[in-house]
């Protein structure tokens, strides 16, 4: 046996070489040989490293069945011993980045194995793990392939030699969140002033501490007489009707559906929940804990508010990328606007 | 005003016979200084030590750090309005021993913190492990109330300061340093082309063991007040604080003000430095924003471009401090500030009490948090017990070696908020 | 005057829910430095109760028990001083209640009484 540290490898049904969106229902499967990426990544390691294996699963099997899944990957992980476990690059690819997201996490956190990954920055994948595992930043397309290997092949053989990796901006990869203490090389008040002259001067300067930022939104005015109101629900809980005829995705939506409510006064056994992300028990009980219809129905008939709009929007927040809620907000605001409607009640999970 | 700080590097200290310099040596009658200081009848023991650079020697609960120095030319020796008489400061010339220090430890209550270790990992954490320091420890007299304890114990340390300075009135300096700046109106004909820059400099203004004196006057009774820079660099202005020890301004550090000589060193090269202003914390909404309204007004009045703004502590300040930010920024007054952070123990929380968006250039001083690990010390002056202090409050600070794991926060001056030492903040 | 049976923590949840209700708040709910924070008493000033909630009176004391909690995770509270920090508590209270008289003409209309307390 050689002295080579041992590397697991995680990649999707595509980028495992089985087949496109048709097959990202495959179960996880685990080949004992380097595929896809895990070959070019092995390459960068210089011979210190080896990928002794890879292990396969659908996309969308694994948001949907992620505790099967999960449990089949760590099963294997316990197995095959690895000494590091690296995911993706998942790019911009939301559910492929929350797999290769969540799987790291788990291992770093239950078998104390260090993890890799790579992904796009806007990937909703990098908020579930980079406080504990070292996500690489890369291009968001596939494009970025051969950008990004050799990064995290170099953090990898960094990891496993026990040095310390440097600055995130100098090695590569996504700010885990950390704000350590270190010395300067120029005390506090020299580098205050350096920082003045360069604003004076209209030169680039950098914070040290930069402010939090919040997406403000102005509220809309007061709805004047409710009771002559028309309001709608829009709803990110993935209500749907029964069999998903827009085929929204569980988990990192790519697209929004809406539905005519009128001849409804509450939602029954024919809408049921496609959302990923919480236990769908209740909300498939009775639908209107998410999308309320029914009170919205009898307050429609007290003259509490005018009317209920025609129809109720909905889509998947968990693992929606901001990018894409931006788009659906959008979108649907201008229907509801189009539409004269006054008001919306958006119900979350 | 023109000031001379003309240093003598001192590079050892000892007791002898003669409190002297010779050849760079500061020699301290024990005897005598200690006579000196219990004149104050409010005094009822004093016990000197030394710590040189590089011994195994921590120091705790320290009050605070005063630099020795005496005035050759010009009025006001010593601290006017505090320890001596009333004299305008800012001119003149003043003979420093650069290199030593006076640092005064006793705990007027039972919490205090502040340590000094002068080897090892914690001297990397504190600026006064690189100075020469002569510990003074004060025991009062029985019956003080907290208020006449802390007074005493601050105007021993100044008194043990000037008689150390003294020593060194007929010593030849190794360097002067000059700072000299004339009227606004003088200075900015001078430079008529260079950014005016104004320094906000905040104290904590609170109340027992939260105070800061400017000519004797406690600032929690004063309005925002514009300063000559060199009223500060001559002793104008000293710290009464006894808490926030990794970010309190230490009488030293008002000596040395590093924003002050720093802005100094760019005076008619960069910029126009104007002067200082002092301003308040307060504790009361109404009183921030008094105080917050009337520093940016100052700042304006005075025709400044940009401004640089220090904060003292950790909390209720973080308020002033953003406050006064975004007054500035609002007035078209481009704006630096200086201040510390509370990020938790690994780092990972929200930096700040209070945050704001016109708060664009930050420098970051450090985490108070952030844990550093000292190992068990040859020599502990002050009170061994406050060790525990210093420890305490959660599990496994203290090792079975007899190392101690604390938060910066105990050190002091390793977060100073005027830029004193060089601690900064990376996101990783 | 509200004493509160409980730790530093209860008392900036109790004038959350004061100043919710638009009470106002008079002092800060925090020290100058960390270690006032470790105090197991703390005494924060509230004024009159008013029809319109002040936004920056709720910011300030939202953001101030997320500090308290940031500061204080995983740490014990300082029994064994409590008598020290009750003393200073007491002392910084005095300069708040100065400073509010003078800036009020001493016209004062504290929210029924002046002041909160913790006890240990």
């Amino acid at each position: 046996m050689s002295d080579k540290y041992k590397v697991l490898y995680y990649v999707n049904q595509f980028f495992g070489q089985i087949g496109g969106e048709e097959k990202a229902g495959m179960e996880p499967v685990f080949k004992n040989e380097k595929i896809g990426p895990a070959v070019g990544f092995e390459s960068f390691l210089k011979g210190n490293g080896e990928v002794i294996g890879t292990i396969i699963c659908g996309d969308n099997y694994f948001n949907e069945h992620k505790n099967e899944a999960l449990s089949f990957i760590m099963k294997t992980v316990k197995e095959v011993k690895p000494d590091i476990v690296v995911t993706g690059p998942a790019f911009n690819a939301g559910r492929y980045g929350m797999a290769c997201g969540v799987i790291a996490k788990t291992i770093v956190e239950e078998l104390d194995i260090p993890a890799v990954t790579g992904m796009y920055i806007e990937n909703p994948g990098v908020d579930t793990c980079k406080d504990k595992v070292i996500v690489v930043s890369t291009p968001d397309s596939a494009a970025g392939m051969r950008k990004a290997l050799p990064v995290m092949a170099a953090i990898t053989d960094k990891l496993m030699k026990g040095e310390e990796l440097g600055l995130p901006e100098e090695e590569g990869y996504i700010p885990q969140g950390k704000r350590l203490t270190v010395f300067s090389d120029k005390r506090g008040s020299q580098r205050a002033v350096e920082m003045l002259i360069a604003r004076l001067k209209g030169e680039g300067f950098k914070t040290e501490l930069p402010m939090p930022e919040f997406d403000k939104v102005e509220p809309a005015p007061p709805i004047k007489d409710l009771s002559k109101a028309t309001i709608a629900l829009v709803t990110s809980g993935g209500i749907v009707p029964k069999g998903n005829p827009d085929r929204i995705q569980s988990a990192s939506a790519q697209k929004w559906g809406k539905y005519d409510i009128t001849a409804l006064d509450k939602l029954e056994a024919d809408y049921c929940t496609i959302h990923g992300g919480y236990d769908p028990v209740y909300a498939n009980e009775k639908p209107d804990r998410i999308v309320p219809l029914d009170i919205l129905r009898q307050y429609e008939k007290e003259g509490i508010i005018g009317k209920v709009s025609q129809y109720f929007y909905t889509t998947t927040g968990t693992g929606t990328s901001v990018g894409n809620s931006i788009k659906f907000g959008k979108e649907i605001g201008a229907e509801l606007k189009a539409d004269g409607v006054d008001g919306v009640i958006l119900t979350s999970t | 005003m023109k000031l001379e700080l003309r240093r003598i590097y001192i590079k050892d200290l000892q007791f002898g016979e003669k409190t002297s310099v010779n050849n760079g040596v500061l020699t301290v009658n024990k005897e005598e200084l200690i006579a000196y200081l219990k004149e104050d009848k409010k005094v009822k023991d004093v016990k000197l030590d030394i710590a040189r650079p590089g011994e195994k020697v921590r120091i705790i609960p320290v009050k605070d750090v005063i630099e020795p120095r005496v005035k050759i030319e010009g009025s006001g020796n010593g601290f006017p309005g505090v320890s001596s008489k009333m004299a305008q400061l800012g001119e003149g010339k003043v003979n420093v021993l650069f290199g030593a220090a006076i640092v005064t430890v006793g705990d007027i209550v039972g919490f205090q913190e502040g340590v000094i270790d002068m080897w090892g990992e914690g001297a990397k954490w504190t600026p006064f492990s690189k100075t020469y320091n002569l510990v003074v420890d004060i025991t009062p007299v029985d019956g003080l109330d907290p208020h006449e304890h802390e007074t005493t114990v601050r105007l021993v340390g100044l008194k043990a300061a000037e008689f150390v300075g003294e020593a060194g009135r007929n010593v030849e300096p190794d360097e002067i340093m000059t700072y000299e700046m004339g009227s606004i109106h003088e200075e900015t004909a001078k430079y008529p082309n260079l950014p005016k820059v104004a320094y906000v400099e905040m104290l904590i203004s609170q109340g027992l063991l939260h105070d800061g004196y400017i000519y004797g006057v406690n600032s929690q009774l004063i309005l925002p007040t514009l300063i000559h820079p060199n009223e500060e660099l001559d002793g104008a202005v000293i710290s009464g604080n006894c808490v926030a020890a990794c970010d309190k301004i230490t009488t030293y550090q008002h000596q040395n003000n590093a924003v002050i000589l720093e802005l100094y060193a760019q005076h008619g090269k960069e910029i126009n430095f104007l002067g200082v202003i002092l301003t308040p914390e307060l504790t009361t909404l109404e009183g921030k924003f008094r105080t917050c309204d009337y520093t940016a007004k100052l700042c304006k009045m005075i025709g400044a471009d940009g401004a640089i703004v220090s904060e003292e502590g950790y909390g209720n300040p973080d308020s002033d401090l953003l406050m006064i930010c975004k007054r500035l920024e609002k007035s078209g007054i481009k704006t630096v500030l200086i201040t510390d952070e509370c990020s938790g123990r690994d780092g990972m929380s929200q930096p700040l009490a209070d945050t704001t968006p016109e708060a664009v250039a930050v420098v970051s001083t450090g985490n108070v948090s952030h844990v550093v690990k000292l190992p068990p010390a040859d020599k502990v002056i002050g009170n061994a017990e406050a060790i525990a202090t210093l420890a305490g409050g959660w599990d496994g600070s203290l090792g079975d070696d007899g190392s101690l794991s604390c938060e910066l926060n105990a050190v002091i001056g390793s977060t100073s908020e005027i830029g004193y030492h060089n601690c900064t903040v990376k996101l990783y | 005057m509200f004493f509160i049976e409980g730790t530093f923590e209860d008392v900036l949840i109790k004038i959350r829910d004061y100043v919710h209700q638009g009470v106002e708040l008079v002092s800060h709910p925090l020290g100058a430095s960390i270690r006032i924070l470790f105090s197991p008493y703390r005494s924060v000033i509230l004024g009159e109760k008013n029809n319109k909630i002040n936004a920056y009176h709720i910011e300030i004391i939202e953001s101030s028990i997320i500090s308290y909690r940031n500061i204080n995770a995983g740490r014990k509270i300082d029994y064994k001083n409590a008598h020290d920090y009750a003393l200073i508590d007491v002392e910084l209270l005095k300069v708040s209640l100065k400073s509010f008289k003078e800036i009020n003409n001493n016209h004062i209309n504290l929210f029924g009484g002046d002041s909160f307390e913790t006890g240990a």
